[in-house]
């Protein structure tokens, strides 16, 4: 699978943001409000949910 | 160094690296690249014919750029082997038909423009980390001039030119004019002890005592010579340091306690004009100096990233390797039958290199002389009944110790016991519960889960920590003495990759109100890569999380090295409120849902059985 | 699985409570501590010790496995980083197999970190020592496996303390690859004129 765009969502101080994701190469995250490594990759947007 | 090339028993590897490496302690196979020499060592006796007739000449690394060598060369007249070696991005065109003159010279047909790269296996029972440090580049260090004014140099360069073996012979010359300098400062920790950003904050621990030497060099050679020295602490605590800084000052070297703000040349004389407040006095100074040398300080390796992670060593805060124990173990590695010698470990002098290095080689002799070892009892096994053939386990080991499931023939995948480093994540991974860790079972650690909870889980934040990274940052909070609240109950395991979701299920399922996961960075796992692992199992973890109507920020994650107490106490407080914030009523919430999927879970499970059993009977 | 076998009838478990001199005890009340242990399920008997680590301490150890005729031992002292492998190699010296042991860290994770929360700090030691007896009763005796070492060493770096490393080693009578990424061995070291303290050259 390629890279793709996705969101991120920070648990520790809800800082949200866009960012890469390579599911064949997973990488560190850090929050890049507060440094947490409590960054969630949020679900990606189904195309049904598009339309 | 001319011991080592004659040594029967030492087999010396130049211009080669370290490719690859497997197994573990007492049983490494090392994969080492010899890069293509294009001149072929054995043979060579270094007679100068082939670089007399080079017609390339380029800046000489080792007389750091002030003379030349040829691009076919002797790196320096004493090097080991005594070998020319040919730098083919140097060479005409690497065209033997565009040049091929050494070729021509050589009597003993030792150059061979096609020579390539050898991939040379070795086995080995110990490893020495000896991969030494770098110096510092004061280029950012703009308000000295480094790159703006020639005479200001540094003291990697002021060591050729003060060398008989140097590009002047040992005549001292500044830059500009090659006239002997009459006044000559130093500058001292650029680079380091620094707090703006620049350099490194730690003390080089050998630029002191370098000055030192500096001076009193000079002194001997050019009696006469006007010295200073401009520093912070002059830190001369080895044996006999003392004696030579106080020679030095005997001699008429001024040491002025202040660190220069600005060096201007004058471009008619090409003179310095420093400025510096001299703390000592508190008034502000201009000293006028024909030269400046700038004692650069001391920095890990830049390129030694990818034999830190072959060998699976971490780094301390400063950028060096870090030891298994700062006092009690300060040569091993935290993994077994790896040692740690000279500057790789932190910036040291030559005394101190050898002495380290000396304490490497005694601590892999009693290895090496025990001729066998005991491993840790903390490897996989597969529970073979369970196993349904899914092959899952054999893409998540990073070690490749398991061998994959056959599901036509109903292989089960065999785990190579000697191969396995006891991570955990195939255990963790596995949908069946097939695998087993020894001394970290699933019984063990919902035992351990369990216990916690028993008492108040409300209040509690469960954590899982890694053994190598989190739990050792635990451990330096302690030893640092950071205070932090008392909420924490934490769990080893060793390494993030074991905790297995059904761990943390159950923890929310017996009521805690926010459970921390935590592991060594990227960078430093000690399993290659199974904290890959634990972010992948995090991810689904949350999404569920959220499909059950559970807060999703009720799981963490946090990476902590080993280094990292005030990360693992800063992690604590932060997390503080977030335990408090969790409700009863949320609680009470998730316990009820996590137990209805449980049962669900149980219902769907026993039903496939039933199939099953039904299956074989048909 | 063949482990199961070896699992004993009734367990009998020994808690050891270290004060580490006042680095434990200083913060956490460890008499309250081993009260509290006494309580659990099977614990058979409870030690308190000024040192558990230093001779007298593993000597408690030993004879309380003898007398008491234990099947689990769990210390509750430093962290399992330093002393596991002393008090692994202090229960086999007494006849049980070191994986029968456990060790619970109350210094490092505990009394150090919550210095002015005495009575939560010892409230926290109860639970970890709850948590490590529990673990205790599943424990499993394992055998470690005995690799041979390959007589071989491999130095990687060709400076000072690489070249220092390898003569040595050969010296010992150990065959030596010396790796260096350069095209001569030397490092550092080999570009500097003299070296302090002895003002001599360096090659
Ligand atoms: S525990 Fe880790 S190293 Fe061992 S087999 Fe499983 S994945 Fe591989
Ligand atoms: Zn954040």
């Amino acid at each position: 699978m390629a890279p793709r765009e996705t969101r991120f969502k920070c648990l520790h101080c809800g800082h949200e943001y866009t960012g890469t994701y390579d599911p064949d190469n997973v990488t560190e995250r850090t929050c890049p409000k507060c440094r947490s490594n409590s960054v969630r990759r949020l679900p990606d947007v189904k195309p049904t949910e598009k339309k | 160094m001319m011991d080592v090339g004659r040594h029967p028993r030492i087999e010396l590897m130049t211009f080669s690296e370290v490719e690859s490496v497997t197994g573990y302690v007492g049983n490494f196979q090392v994969t080492v690249r010899k890069k293509a020499r294009y001149v072929d060592a054995s043979e060579c006796t270094a007679c100068a014919e082939c670089s007399k007739v080079c017609p390339v000449a380029v800046p000489d690394e080792y007389q750091q750029g002030f003379s030349s060598r040829k691009a076919i060369y002797l790196p320096f007249p004493q090097a080991v082997p005594s070998a020319y070696i040919l730098n083919m991005e140097n060479c005409l065109g690497n065209n033997p038909i565009a040049c091929g003159k050494c070729a021509e010279v050589c009597e003993k047909k030792c150059i061979n423009y096609d020579d390539q790269d050898e991939l040379v296996k070795i086995e080995v029972g110990v490893i020495i980390t000896a991969t030494g440090m770098q110096v510092y580049d004061p280029t950012e260090y703009d308000e000295y001039g480094y790159t703006r004014y020639e005479n200001v140099i540094t003291s990697m360069e002021f060591e050729r030119l003060i060398c008989a073996g140097g590009p002047t012979e040992g005549h001292f010359i500044r830059p500009s004019d090659r006239r002997a300098p009459q006044t000559i400062g130093f500058i001292q920790c650029v680079g380091s002890r620094s707090r703006d950003g620049r350099g490194n904050p730690y003390c080089s621990n050998i630029c002191c005592m370098n000055t030192v030497k500096d001076t009193l060099l000079l002194c001997d050679h050019y009696p006469g010579i006007e010295a200073k020295v401009f520093y912070m602490d002059i830190r001369a605590f080895g044996k006999g340091f003392e004696d030579l800084y106080m020679r030095s000052k005997e001699e008429g070297v001024r040491y002025i306690r202040g660190i220069p703000g600005e060096v201007i040349e004058n471009p008619d004389t090409r003179n310095l004009t420093l400025t510096v407040e001299n703390t000592t006095t508190g008034r502000l100074e201009k000293h006028e100096l024909e030269m400046i040398v700038l004692s650069q300080g001391v920095i890990p390796r830049q390129d030694g990233d990818s034999i830190r992670k072959l060998l699976t060593l971490s780094t301390t805060s400063d950028g060096f390797i870090m030891e298994s124990h700062p006092k009690l173990k300060p040569v091993d590695a935290p993994t077994r039958g790896i040692y740690l010698a000279g500057c790789v470990e932190s910036p040291k002098d030559v005394k101190d290199s050898v002495t380290q290095a000396s304490a490497a080689a005694a601590r892999a002799s009693i290895l090496l002389n025990a001729g066998k070892t005991k491993v840790e009892a903390i490897t996989s096994q597969i529970d073979t009944d369970k196993c349904n053939y899914c092959g899952i386990c054999a893409k998540v080991c990073p070690y490749n110790a398991i061998l994959a499931p056959d599901r036509k023939a109903e292989k089960a995948p065999i785990i190579i016991q000697a191969a396995c480093a006891g991570c955990g994540a195939c255990a963790a991974e596995c949908p069946q519960d097939a695998i087993t860790m020894r001394h970290f079972t699933d019984e063990q650690m919902m035992a351990q889960i369990e216990a916690i909870l028993e008492v108040e889980p409300h209040k509690h934040l469960l954590t899982f920590a890694c053994n190598w990274c989190s739990y050792a940052g635990g451990d330096d909070a302690g030893t640092a003495r950071l205070q932090y609240p008392t909420t924490c109950r934490l769990i080893r395991t060793m390494c993030s990759g074991r905790v297995d979701e059904k761990f943390v299920w159950h923890a929310f399922r017996l009521g805690a109100p926010i459970v921390l996961v935590s592991g060594c960075h990227f960078s430093d796992c000690h399993y290659i890569s199974a904290v890959r692992w634990t972010q992948k199992r995090m991810d689904r973890m949350w999404n569920k999380l959220d499909k059950l109507g559970i807060r999703p920020e009720r799981l963490r994650l946090e990476w902590i090295s080993a280094a990292e107490g005030q990360k693992f106490a800063k992690v604590m407080r932060e997390i503080e409120d977030a335990v408090k914030a969790v409700t009863t009523e949320e609680i009470e919430f998730t316990m009820k849902v996590l137990a209805e999927e449980e049962a669900k879970n149980k219902a769907k499970k026993e039903k496939r059985k039933a199939k099953a059993a039904a299956e074989v009977t048909a | 699985m063949a482990n199961e076998l070896t699992k004993p009838e009734e367990l009998r478990i020994g808690v050891f409570v270290c004060e580490c001199g006042l680095n434990i005890a200083g913060t956490i009340d460890c008499a309250a501590v081993s009260e509290y242990a006494r309580t659990l399920d099977d614990v058979a008997v409870v030690v308190q010790n000024k040192y558990t680590c230093a001779d007298p301490g593993q000597n408690e150890i030993k004879k309380a496995i003898r007398e008491h005729n234990l099947n689990r031992v769990v210390v509750a002292s430093c962290t399992p980083k330093i002393h596991e492998p002393t008090f692994r190699e202090c229960v086999a010296d007494a006849g049980l197999n070191p994986y029968l042991f456990e060790m619970v860290n109350i210094r490092e994770q505990c009394s150090w970190v919550h210095q002015n929360e005495k009575e939560k700090a010892t409230e926290k030691a109860k639970d970890l020592i709850r948590s490590g007896v529990a673990r205790a009763r599943v424990l499993e005796a394992q055998t470690e496996a005995v690799v041979p070492i390959t007589k071989a060493a491999l130095v990687v770096g060709g400076g000072i303390a690489g070249i220092q490393a390898a003569l040595d080693l050969a010296d010992g009578g150990h065959q030596v690859y010396l790796v260096e990424k350069e095209p001569t061995i030397g490092g550092i070291m080999a570009a500097l004129d003299k070296t302090y303290p002895t003002m001599d050259c360096s090659i």
